[in-house]
């Protein structure tokens, strides 16, 4: 019985070691609960809940909206936004030739790269030539091939020649590529796996400090010379949370993001006294793709049928519980500068639907409904609406994977999936938005043409055109745009807001980098 | 000769490993254009998407992969993982060490602990001890592992505070030294290695059990006990070790499945391991990190097992014999 009692002795003694860690390492982000808001002269930590979105190179992030996110705060780019639109950063001023086809930018003197070597003229110069050249390799700045040729005039102009007008160069190039330093970035040939320390070396408010791919960590440190001043938040934090509202509520982190149907949640901090919350648009849109190659859904009147058919206010009361909003049946999402608001409606009437099915002679069709299995719900309103109009509907799940190499062999019917990117009209670029198989010359070049109109007046009457193609084509028939929301603790930092259009080329986001800066 | 057979084992194993992703619909770029979950789509050209799988190697007659994968691993490489961008063995290893820490102890003890109850309740069998072992053990047994780790996450972190919600270490804590980065690690461990012991425990307990309860009927435990043995020395000297005989192979598999077992409780604690990385390498069709991850795990497997093999037969002479 003797090495019995060892045993339980060793395992008891194993279990008070953990156990006995506790007083020792109660985190310390547990104080934060208390509210004192006057500001302390102490360092100011900021913890935000995240996951891993790949090292914050300017090459090396994942492909995402976080990860660029990650990116922007160790990187700047020449025009920034605020509450309100665009706004001067690197260049202080610009103008462009009445043709729209140079643009001449004065940057900032003075600005700094975080090893303390001056950022000049020749670093945008060779950012731009840099990335041109290597554009196949990323994913994310392949607006830049449009430029031509890059003029350094003086240490602080230049001047960019592009190949056609694109008019939203202020925004899509000027506004989203981060200017490198060319003192590191010049020997790099494969710039996707250069993630030296120097890698993340940039002009930008904050300095990186640790990065940890498993856990999703990643540690900025303030840039006490930053050309805007030293940012309001000494250290910001971002860590892997299963659940924010938990993570809130216990103070692990200082803000939450939510998204769509996680407003009950929302609703239950926004009780707690000490906590408080902005909503915002998440400009991301769910979508019924029609295969509109394949018949009956080749018809456009079948098209419209299905939207009479379908009560989307159904769907967003009972599967969001308002946490969304009914979409815009030309994408672009509402509250947006392009959104087109005079739209044809189609209302819910389902006997009007049947009609129409009749006249077309659509008879016992039995369809697939493809989607993802986060959407379920939503699947399955729509098969009993489609049902009631006598359709026959098999829903499948399948992972995004499947789904795409369905998409793009042509093999199925609906599909039911989302995207986001629609605060900007590039997203309507026709097939990159995934109306597989949806052909129409008009529409290519009303887009090509909005693309390159620089008045801006003139760029929304065509906007608003194609919204009006989508709508009354319907190669997709939208169904909801989700709310998002930031739930944050005002006493340690109360600045957030939601950037109009997004940050980069449209990213709906709260943690634009002015966040974190001095007000 | 059992050696030879595992090595064929292997090879095929290595081209499943090769096959199998391919054979699902998607490719890894699927994922670069943008998917429902998220929230930006990168809009790429046929042109783009071109180069990039020629950046990626993934424009070459199959054939040509296969022989490359299988040159590169005899070089011990394992290519660089598309998603995570990073050599798939720094991001294999990092997920690793974690599995491998959680699991290996949360392994250990369970089965220390399923073997030490599973023969106390048999040789109290019927008594209230074995009762109330068989209870317990069974009725945390049969939750599901999530569950567990929910309740244990809301009553011990958030109520009582006692322990983070998640996460392998407190966000500053490389800064910390070494021994409190050490105490923050373990205090991070405790729930989900609680979660784990206790929903793993019942499997072995039960087997030890039964195992235990058949010897204890035999012969020779009737014999040691005629000659006056202590009961302490019959149990643990003349029952135990022959009850273990069966429980070897079970260990062996326990050991080989543990990369895999821990997905649910590493995705409610946020834990990293390799249960989530497997699973985001599927989705994300990831190839050259999905081989890594799949040879990873078969290694272990076959590695366990084949130890399991040689054990029994150093443990069991009948076997040797065979």
């Amino acid at each position: 019985m003797r090495r019995l009692a060892t045993f339980l002795l060793l395992t008891s003694m194993l279990a008070s070691l953990v156990a006995g860690c506790v007083p020792v390492l109660t985190p310390a982000a547990t104080q934060v609960s208390t509210p004192t808001p006057a500001p302390t002269p102490t360092a100011m930590t900021l913890t935000l809940p995240g996951k891993d979105w790949g090292y914050p190179s300017p090459f090396a992030f994942y492909p995402r909206g976080p990860g660029y996110i990650r990116m922007s705060l160790l990187f700047d780019t020449l025009t920034w936004k605020d509450k309100n639109g665009i706004i001067p950063w690197l260049a202080d001023s610009w103008e462009v030739s009445e043709d729209g086809t140079q643009w001449t930018f004065k940057l900032h003197p003075g600005v700094k790269w975080h090893d303390g070597q001056p950022l000049t003229a020749e670093d945008v110069a060779f950012t731009f030539d840099y990335i041109k050249e290597r554009v196949a390799a990323f994913k994310w700045f392949t607006t830049v091939k449009k430029i031509n040729k890059i003029e350094v005039v003086d240490d602080h102009t230049i001047v960019l020649y592009l190949e056609e007008p694109m008019a939203g160069f202020l925004i899509d190039v000027a506004g989203v590529v981060p200017i490198i330093p060319k003192h590191i970035w010049e020997g790099v040939e494969d710039p996707a796996k250069f993630t030296d320390k120097e890698a993340v070396i940039g002009s930008g408010p904050f300095k990186l400090v640790e990065y940890n791919k498993e856990e999703g960590r990643y540690i900025y440190e303030a840039n006490p010379d930053y050309f805007k001043g030293k940012p309001a938040v000494d250290r910001l934090v971002f860590i892997k949370v299963k659940d924010e509202a938990m993570a809130l509520k216990t103070g692990t982190v200082d803000a939450g993001f939510f998204w769509g149907k996680d407003i009950d949640a929302v609703k239950e901090l926004e009780a707690d006294p000490n906590l408080e919350a902005i909503e915002g648009p998440s400009f991301w849109v769910l979508q019924i793709i029609f295969n509109t190659e394949k018949p009956p859904f080749d018809k456009v009147e079948f098209r419209r049928a299905i939207a009479h058919a379908i009560d989307r206010s159904k769907i967003v009361e009972q599967v969001t519980h308002g946490g969304a909003i009914v979409a815009n049946l030309g994408i672009i999402s509402p509250g947006t500068d392009w959104y087109n608001p005079n739209l044809p409606a189609y209302e819910y009437d389902p006997s009007k639907a049947k009609e129409m099915l009749d006249e077309l002679g659509v008879e016992d069709l039995s369809l697939t409904l493809l989607t993802a299995g986060k959407f379920a719900r939503e699947a399955e309103l729509i098969k009993a609406d489609l049902e009631q109009i006598g359709i026959k509907v098999e829903v499948k799940s399948a992972d995004w994977g499947t789904i795409d190499g369905l998409l793009k062999e042509g093999n199925f019917d609906l599909v039911l999936s989302g995207h986001g990117g629609i605060a900007n009209p590039s997203i309507l670029r026709s097939p990159a938005w995934p109306a597989t198989g949806y052909k129409n010359d008009e529409y290519d070049r009303l887009f090509e043409e909005q693309s390159r109109t620089m008045d801006e007046e003139k760029r929304r009457t065509l906007v608003w055109q194609l919204q009006q193609i989508i709508a009354e084509e319907l190669p997709v028939l939208t169904m909801y745009h989700p709310k998002i929301w930031c739930v944050y603790n005002p006493s340690k930092l109360d600045t957030w807001f939601y950037t109009p259009g997004g940050v980069g080329s449209g990213i709906p986001t709260e943690q634009n980098k002015l966040v974190f800066l001095r007000r | 000769m059992r050696v030879a057979q595992y090595l064929i084992t292997v090879f095929i194993v290595l081209s499943l490993n090769f096959f199998l992703p391919r054979m699902m619909p998607g490719d890894p770029l699927s994922y670069l254009t943008g998917d429902p979950s998220t929230d930006m789509p990168v809009i790429m050209s046929e042109e783009v998407r071109e180069k990039l799988l020629a950046y990626y190697g993934l424009d070459e007659p199959l054939t040509k992969q296969y022989r490359n994968y299988l040159v590169n691993l005899a070089h011990g490489d394992l290519g660089w993982s598309i998603y995570y961008n990073a050599p798939v063995s720094s991001v294999l290893l990092g997920s690793f060490k974690w599995t491998l820490l959680l699991m290996g102890i949360a392994t250990v003890v369970y089965i220390a602990l399923g073997i030490l109850l599973g023969a106390l309740s048999a040789w109290r069998r019927g008594t209230k001890t074995d009762f109330g072992l068989l209870i317990s053990v069974f009725s945390f047994g049969s939750w599901p592992s999530f569950f567990l780790a929910m309740l244990l996450i809301v009553f011990l972190s958030v109520k009582l505070g006692a322990f983070p919600i998640g996460g392998a270490k407190s966000p500053m804590s490389s800064q910390a030294s070494g021994w409190k980065r050490a105490a923050d690690v373990l205090h991070h461990l405790f729930l989900p290695c609680l979660t784990l012991v206790l929903t793993h425990l019942s499997g072995v307990y039960l087997l030890v059990r039964n195992s235990m309860l058949g010897v204890l009927g035999e012969d020779y435990i009737r014999t040691a006990k005629a000659k006056g043995l202590r009961e302490q020395d019959v149990l643990l000297r003349h029952a135990l070790p022959n009850a273990l005989l069966p429980i070897i192979t079970m260990i062996a598999m326990r050991f080989g499945f543990l990369i895999m077992g821990t997905m649910f409780v590493e995705v409610v604690f946020a834990y990293p391991g390799m249960g989530t990385l497997i699973y985001e390498a599927c989705i994300t069709r990831d190839y050259p990190l999905l081989q890594g991850a799949f040879l990873l795990t078969m290694t272990f497997v076959t590695f366990f097992n084949l130890a399991a093999d040689l054990l029994y037969a150093r443990l069991d002479p009948r076997v040797r014999r065979a």
